[in-house]
């Protein structure tokens, strides 16, 4: 997948470039809390229980700051990719006991056609396993240079 | 807007689907770097929303589960999009509140998005 592909996914109304939170659950709930269910069409309590059901089967937080809520249901119309991020650094259960400071979360329907789900994670992943990409992500104050920041993948 | 038992059955599909899914690409996860260790917790999560439901409509979620693989679709001007029959428009009136409406055609449970 391209990083102009993944990007498409992403919403400057889906970003919070610092959350309030300082709790998993209290994290998840604020990132679910930026989707509009009018416009959107989902329901707040269960995808928020989806997700939570995701953190039971095994943190989302896979080290190095970052951690990848994400997850199917039926509410969902559309593949959705949010960002947050926190500059204090959240307790996520993470693989490697650090706290955890960027957060990407995508939603998909049981079913996407075109199967972008695993593939949309993956190239996610892949862009910020980049130490350049994860420190510019920290500083970026806007969706603007959030974008920049990802794009800035594609050329290395 | 969906009433409770509703709810509770989308809620019991996007966790069948979660574990279907992990049992599915439990190695392509892993290699993403994910724990996927905690499949007996999703088991017991899913033990207790059943437990919340009335008895027939986890019967009937089981008996469409095993027909067609997914138990519950959403509805698209006003037709079941898992076998495309048109559907009442009545089913979106009052009278089915608190009611879980099937398609009359395949059984599947419908899913009115709001």
């Amino acid at each position: 997948m391209k990083v102009e592909d993944l990007l498409s996914f992403f919403d400057p109304k889906h970003c919070i470039f610092e959350l309030r939170a300082s709790t998993k659950d209290d994290t998840l709930e604020e990132i679910v809390d930026l989707i509009d269910p009018e416009k959107d069409g989902t329901n707040r309590q269960i995808i928020l229980d989806m997700l939570r059901n995701r953190e039971a089967l095994g943190s989302t937080a896979v080290g190095k700051g970052i951690a990848f809520p994400h997850g199917r249901s039926l509410v969902v119309s559309r593949l959705m990719a949010i960002f947050a991020r926190s500059s204090s650094g959240i307790p996520f259960h993470s693989l490697d006991g650090e706290p955890t400071y960027l957060f990407f979360a995508l939603l998909a329907p049981p079913q996407d056609r075109s199967n972008l789900y695993l593939p949309a994670l993956g190239k996610i992943i892949e862009l910020v396993r980049e130490d350049a990409i994860r420190e510019r992500l920290m500083q970026a104050e806007n969706f603007d240079q959030f974008t920049a920041a990802m794009r800035e993948g594609k050329q290395s | 807007m969906m009433n409770p038992q509703e709810q509770l059955l989308v809620a019991l599909q996007d966790l069948d689907l979660m574990l279907k899914e992990t049992e599915d690409s439990r190695e392509e996860l892993s290699r993403l770097g994910f724990d996927v260790s905690g499949l007996e917790e999703l088991r017991r999560a899913r033990l207790h929303l059943v437990s919340q439901l009335d008895r027939g409509n986890v019967t009937h979620y089981e008996n469409i589960l095993k027909r067609y693989g997914r138990a519950i679709t959403p509805v698209t001007g006003d037709a079941c999009l898992g076998c495309f029959a048109k559907l009442p428009t009545s089913y979106r009136s009052s009278l089915y509140e608190g009611k879980v409406r099937t398609c009359q055609s395949c059984g599947r449970i419908l899913y009115y998005p709001e």
